[in-house]
């Protein structure tokens, strides 16, 4: 679990694609999003997923998107059997399973790239209320920390003998009981703290707050940027007016 | 038996290991002379208990005495032995008037108390206590340090993971000193604090009553053990 919870968390790397303008980077992940559901063959969607991947290792990120990818599997493989028995051939099967894997670590890329400071400053830059922004921004900040102490629960609830895997269903979920309590109520007084925290640094007194770091696009956002769309573009009108449909 | 060493030198790791919730990736872990890859923790935690950091971290019943009895049930103690248990770990710690309460409205003391409590009802042949005294005031120390001797009469092996050396000189337990992941020494306390540079390396101070020992001209054969011995032996000192 822990292991797969590093394919949607930010990590600090130093890369060129880590470097670029939290824009570009949210735009870049929409294009390879938007481009896995236009395209309509399996060379294509394998060609995308392609190149996310090799984005992602411009990002020095390719084994945490590779941890997506491989958890998503299991999702993939269950919709590629779906489709394939329900009669919609082998071609739309295998389509839409990577289809699926590529909607997903185009996604894991933006997360695994964008530190929650520069998903504040996108979403600023959108124009969305300032509590909105806040309560998303330490959503997205403290789900490594939630993690680690659902993890700290479990061993000590391990070391009094619970045992997780053992009895039938309504057992297991009853299982799930001590685990759950002192996770919320650590959440919640976790919460309370940093309500606490934050009034006491003031904030919400100024309406409007200035920021310490202000988003400028430098001539390779531009470049990364105007490069994508033109693929996109280049791409949408390609498959539209060269591609039949109905396969 | 006491272990320190500075933070990250692999001390909860170690102890992780003594009841099976991390397994080797190399070698073999002998509880008792059961690998531990081959067993769960379940099993190897009847013998092994362990008591972590933070209290709430484990606190979720309704009321005290469930809270304690959770594991002896899950452990498929009889009835009967419960009820005895139960009515033994409260006694023992202080929490009869509890009983019925909520654990989450206890103090900080009470709830780290209630988890040794919780640990010590089932009886294991080994306790491990992960920082015991963070967060506790002195009193609640001194009754830790009683618990402690307490249990060291009954001839059961207990385990300290802890920073507090000044907790761990009077008890004078068996010392192992680890840093950067690996063991740096094991033996008597007395002789492992004399041992200046092994200290700094593994980021140890040395306890004050040992320091102050040092520091006279005049001093008795062995250090002082607690702080009334000091006070005596230098109020005489002076007179």
């Amino acid at each position: 679990m822990y292991w797969l919870s590093g394919g949607f968390v930010f990590r600090r790397v130093v890369s060129p694609f880590h470097r670029l303008d939290p824009r570009v980077k949210l735009l870049v992940s929409i294009e390879f999003f938007v481009l896995s559901l236009l395209v309509p063959t399996v060379p294509a969607i394998a060609l995308i997923l392609f190149a996310i991947l090799l984005v992602s290792a411009v990002a020095k990120s390719l084994r945490r998107i590779g941890r997506t990818i491989a958890f998503s599997g299991f999702f993939a493989a269950f919709i590629f059997a779906v489709n394939f028995l329900f009669g919609l051939g082998l071609f739309n099967a295998i389509l839409y399973s990577f289809r699926f894997l590529a909607i997903i670590s185009s996604t894991s890329l933006f997360f695994v790239t964008t530190s929650p400071d520069e998903l504040e400053q996108i979403m600023k830059w959108m124009r969305v209320p300032r509590d909105v922004v806040f309560a998303f921004v330490t959503a997205v900040r403290f789900i490594p920390v939630v993690m680690l102490d659902a993890f700290q629960i479990m061993d000590a609830q391990k070391s009094r003998g619970l045992e997780f895997e053992k009895g039938n269903v309504v057992k297991r979920v009853r299982n799930m009981v001590p685990i759950l309590i002192p996770l919320v109520v650590n959440s919640v007084i976790r919460s309370g703290e940093l309500a606490e925290a934050m009034e006491s640094r003031a904030y919400g007194s100024t309406p409007k707050p200035t920021s310490l770091y202000v988003m400028r696009m430098r001539w390779y956002d531009v470049a990364v940027a105007l490069a994508g769309l033109l693929l996109l573009f280049v791409l949408t009108l390609y498959i539209y007016h060269f591609v039949s449909f109905g396969v | 038996m006491a272990i320190v060493g500075e933070n990250g030198a692999g001390k909860t790791t170690l102890v992780r290991h003594a009841n099976g919730l991390l397994k080797p990736t190399k070698g073999t872990v002998l509880v008792d002379g059961v690998d531990t890859r081959e067993t769960t923790t379940a099993t190897l935690s009847r013998k092994v208990g362990i008591a972590f950091q933070n209290p709430d971290h484990q606190l979720f019943s309704d009321s005290v005495e469930n809270e304690v009895s959770f594991a002896l049930r899950n452990f498929g103690f009889p009835q009967e032995l419960i009820s005895k248990r139960l009515d033994w770990a409260l006694n023992f710690f202080g929490l009869e008037q509890y009983r019925k309460s909520s654990p989450l409205v206890l103090s900080g003391g009470e709830k780290k108390r209630l988890t040794l409590a919780c640990i010590l009802a089932w009886d294991p042949e080994v306790v491990v206590l992960d920082e015991p005294t963070v967060g506790q005031d002195s009193l609640q120390k001194e009754k830790l340090a009683q618990v402690f001797r307490m249990l060291q009469s009954t001839g059961k092996t207990i385990v300290i993971v802890s920073h507090d050396v000044e907790f761990l000189w009077p008890i004078q337990p068996r010392l192992l000193v680890m840093s950067g992941g690996k063991l740096v020494a094991d033996g008597e306390i007395s002789r492992i604090m004399e041992d200046r540079e092994l200290l700094e390396g593994a980021r140890v101070t040395q306890p004050q009553l040992l320091r102050l020992y040092s520091g006279l001209k005049s001093r008795p054969a062995s250090p002082f053990l607690d702080v009334a011995d000091a006070r005596t032996w230098v109020g005489r000192g002076a007179g």
